[in-house]
């Protein structure tokens, strides 16, 4: 695997990318001339399970790799620049652990993406022609782009151990510019996702007309989707390593291992978690653009017909949380020093049972006849807990209690020698009941004021005192711990195996999770390719049941997994390749 | 029969108190969410019941985190499941097996499939969108207007404004109050004759969510207009645009939103 040498990559990386392409194009030029003519408004049916459910499971297939292989390299290149400047060898492998796993899967994120190049021609032509016509160019600098992206890619993996020493820094700058192109990539696709749901009137004309290509490209949700994605990326990438590292974890056949792999699933599960503490600001700020673009959009994706998916999205975070907490719990067994702490569990724990339960209350409720007559047009309670004001209550809590668990496990084995420990921890517990008790009292509030004070000023606030605190705490614990006594090193490795399924749950949750929220976005063009101005005409232009998506997003989910169980497969074949073989891999 | 939920309650507590001084993590698990359960049900007594869909959620969420929280030590869950390790494995046990395995889930799985087959004469349960998207534009009387973005005319005109107020108040009292009550609460006469019952305006999660746009477009198609992606959506709003002018449901939109102290969604 990496005994191949980084010229020969950059050849195997053009040939293997031009192979998938023109695979792709011959087969799009053979079946445009074997298939029968599309129909009279530009589509063609794909057999059984139909045009749209085809192209939904192969895109949404193809979203998870490409979110893989554009946000493991973010934390991967940021491992090996601290691996870097501190000389961590650990650090080191830890990197290039990551970067085995993107570099392989490029190759099935190419393999589905070309599935995805035949699909859409094929099956509707007529959209493609369109979007061809206003954002054309992009596509050819996509292609070239990915090109770089893979010879960068290829070339940094294979050059690894002959880079290492006083070639590091160059190394790492090669990281770097594969970082460069993988936003580069994310920001052309988000272009076109982001036209094809808020197109710019500057962009293009109500019948379809170019008017200007940048104000097409630069559409109301571009930049927001495009940081979206970038941070949620990062969050699903670290995810799946973790789920890795855990699948490793379990597999594990000696103690060192074990230990390796405990600290992998650790550092890439604080990683996802720490970047998914930003997903809802920029999430904020996505449908705070789409609401600009149309408020109809915005209220239907809100409030309307998906309203139940942001129930669905509130108990997968939850879950997320739970098993998050559950992690850093179960972890404090590992620390020496750890059981003095177990004391704070249960609190925590009833904490973030109530803010869960909070979380998923449900605005929309579905009723029975008999229950909509006893209970009116609100139930004098849910109605009350079911909306932003408690909501956002919940969630900032439930994340402070959370950011208090990994507090806890981090400072569980140390004793400060600060003069002034007594005094710091009266400064943390009054930062934790000040902040809280802020929180709770703005949601309070939150319910006498007017929405857009809610929207625009309140709920700001409430976020903003969240992070403050947690900065404050963290500063805080970083000089109170500075030289502090190490009450024993962590025992990586000694952990049960029902933690790491608490991994691999936070990864499946994940994946599922944006399986739905993608049918969600998508869904808000309602029957429009491009939303207002070319017009889906098709047997399937209608909203699907939440059911049905659900269904669909789970089987996506499955495929997914089953092909990443695919690819942890294969390196571990491939490393025991290289251990009979007597190379390092 | 509301009544036996604070004793389901209380059973769950007494369950719960004593697993804890007896250290049995299972009958600790099991009165826990005996306790959950009556307490939650018990909220019918005070008030409307929680919905069998949200009792579901709860329920579920109760069984995942305490799951979680009774597995994080080693020695809890190894005892959470020595009951069941137990019951399954142990020799003398044996009898209680043959009653759980022949007796009790077969009971059980009959009770289900009898539930779930026996005659119901209720009509199905449905899913309630609390605010239905509104439409882009509409025809008023062979008008067109756009509902996006616009506001109501009669905000800008200070002067009249106490007179626009007196005037919706009247227009609200011949025609709206029948349903949606003398005190804008949702209660009026008529109000428990449908399903459901019609919208209350008090309170932070009706009119106050939405901007006055929209309100004037649920007043003037009622539900002939509402769209294609809110059904199944049941509502027995007439269609004010039959029986009102353009002014006149500006003007009960005002005096309904001064009314209850809301302020339109901005």
């Amino acid at each position: 695997m990496a005994d191949v040498s980084p010229s020969k990559s950059l050849i195997k990386g053009v040939i293997k990318l031009t192979l998938f392409l023109g695979v792709g194009f011959a087969v799009l030029f053979i079946l445009n001339r074997v298939l029968s003519a599309p129909t009279e408004d530009g589509y063609r049916f794909f057999p059984v399970i139909g045009s749209r459910v085809w192209v939904w499971i192969i895109a949404q297939l193809h979203l998870n790799f490409a979110a893989f292989v554009l946000g493991v390299p973010i934390f991967a290149v940021s491992m090996e620049f601290m691996s870097w400047r501190r000389n961590d060898e650990r650090l080191d492998r830890i990197a290039y652990d990551f970067t085995k796993l993107f570099t392989l899967a490029y190759t099935l994120t190419a393999a589905v993406g070309t599935i995805l190049l035949i699909s859409l021609p094929v099956l509707y032509p007529k959209f493609i022609d369109h979007l061809m016509k206003i954002l054309g160019p992009t596509w050819w600098v996509y292609v070239l782009v990915m090109y770089v992206e893979t010879l960068v890619c290829y070339y940094y993996f294979y050059s690894w151990r002959q880079m290492k020493g006083s070639k590091k820094g160059t190394h790492v700058a090669i990281g770097g510019l594969l970082n460069i192109m993988g936003i580069t990539m994310l920001l052309i696709t988000s272009s076109w996702v982001g036209y094809m749901t808020t197109p710019n009137p500057h962009g293009v004309s109500e019948t379809g007309e170019l008017i200007n290509r940048w104000q097409a490209i630069k559409s109301y949700m571009w930049i927001p989707l495009s940081l979206h994605r970038l941070f949620a990326n990062v969050v699903f990438g670290a995810g799946i390593a973790a789920a890795y590292a855990a699948y490793r974890f379990i597999t594990a056949e000696t103690d060192e291992q074990r230990a390796y792999y405990d600290w992998m699933g650790y550092t890439s599960a604080m990683i996802s978690i720490g970047f998914s503490l930003i997903l809802p600001g920029i999430g904020y700020l996505l449908g705070v653009e789409i609401y600009s673009f149309n408020e109809q959009m915005g209220i239907q994706l809100m409030g309307g017909f998906f309203a139940w998916l942001w129930v669905m999205q509130a108990i997968l975070i939850g879950a997320i949380l739970m098993f998050v907490n559950y992690y850093l719990w179960i972890s404090l067994n590992k620390m020496p020093g750890g059981e003095r702490y177990f004391k704070y569990v249960k609190y925590l724990f009833i904490v973030n049972l109530l803010g869960y339960a909070v979380w998923l209350t449900p605005h929309s409720i579905a009723l029975s006849l008999e229950e909509a007559r006893r209970m009116g047009a609100y139930h004098p309670v849910l109605g009350s807990l079911g909306v932003m004001a408690s909501k956002n209550t919940a969630v900032v809590v439930s994340y402070m209690a959370t950011f208090l668990s990994f507090t806890i496990f981090k400072i569980s084995n140390k004793e400060p020698i600060v003069s002034w420990a007594k005094l710091g921890h009266t400064i943390r517990a009054a930062v934790i009941v000040l902040s809280t008790a802020a929180a709770i009292a703005i949601g309070i509030y939150s319910y006498m004021v007017t929405s857009a004070v809610r929207v625009k000023v309140l709920s700001p606030i409430q976020f903003g005192i969240f992070f403050l605190s947690i900065i404050i705490l963290f500063v805080l614990d970083t000089m109170m711990y500075k030289g502090a006594i190490v009450i024993g090193e962590p025992r990586w490795g000694k952990m049960p195996e029902r933690s790491q399924y608490a991994l691999i749950g936070i990864t499946v949750t994940f994946t599922w999770l944006m399986a739905m929220m993608g049918y969600m976005r998508s869904g808000g063009r309602q029957f429009w390719h491009v939303y207002g101005i070319v017009k889906d005409t098709s047997p399937d232009a209608y909203l699907p049941t939440h059911g049905y998506a659900a269904v669909v997003s789970s089987i996506v989910t499955v495929i997914f997994f089953a092909l990443i169980g695919l690819l942890f497969w294969s390196i571990m074949k491939l490393e025991k390749v290289a251990d009979k073989g007597g190379a390092q891999t | 029969m509301m009544k036996i939920y604070p004793i389901i309650a209380a059973i769950g507590l007494l369950i719960t108190v004593v697993s804890v001084l007896k250290k049995s993590p299972f009958f600790n698990f099991l009165g826990l969410l005996t306790l959950i359960y009556g307490l939650l049900k018990s909220v019918g007594l005070v008030t409307a019941p929680f919905p069998a869909q949200v009792m579901t959620m709860y329920m579920a969420m109760s069984v995942f985190s305490l799951f979680i929280y009774f597995s994080i030590q080693e020695s809890t869950f190894e005892a959470l499941l020595e009951p069941v390790r137990a019951v399954l494995a142990d020799d003398n046990k044996l009898i209680l097996r043959v009653l759980i395995v022949f007796i009790a889930l077969p009971l059980f799985a009959g009770y289900l499939t009898f539930d779930k087959v026996k005659p119901n004469y209720e009509p199905p349960v449905s899913a309630r969108i609390v605010h239905p998207e509104p439409v882009s534009s509409i025809e008023f009387r062979g008008k067109p207007i756009t509902i996006i973005g616009l506001e109501n005319p009669l905000r800008k005109d200070a002067a009249n404004m106490a007179g626009n107020l007196e005037a919706g108040k009247k227009i609200y009292y011949q025609n709206c109050f029948y349903c949606h009550g003398d005190d804008l609460d949702g209660r009026g006469h008529l109000a428990l004759g449908f399903n459901p019952v019609p919208p209350p305006f008090r309170g932070t999660d009706t009119i106050a969510q939405l901007p006055e746009s929209f309100v004037f477009w649920r007043i003037a198609k009622g539900w002939r207009g509402l769209p294609a992606g809110s059904t199944p959506w049941n509502s027995a709003m007439p269609s004010f645009e039959d029986f009102l002018t353009e002014d006149e449901i500006w003007k009960v939109t005002l005096f309904i939103y001064e009314a209850t102290g809301n302020k339109p969604r901005s």
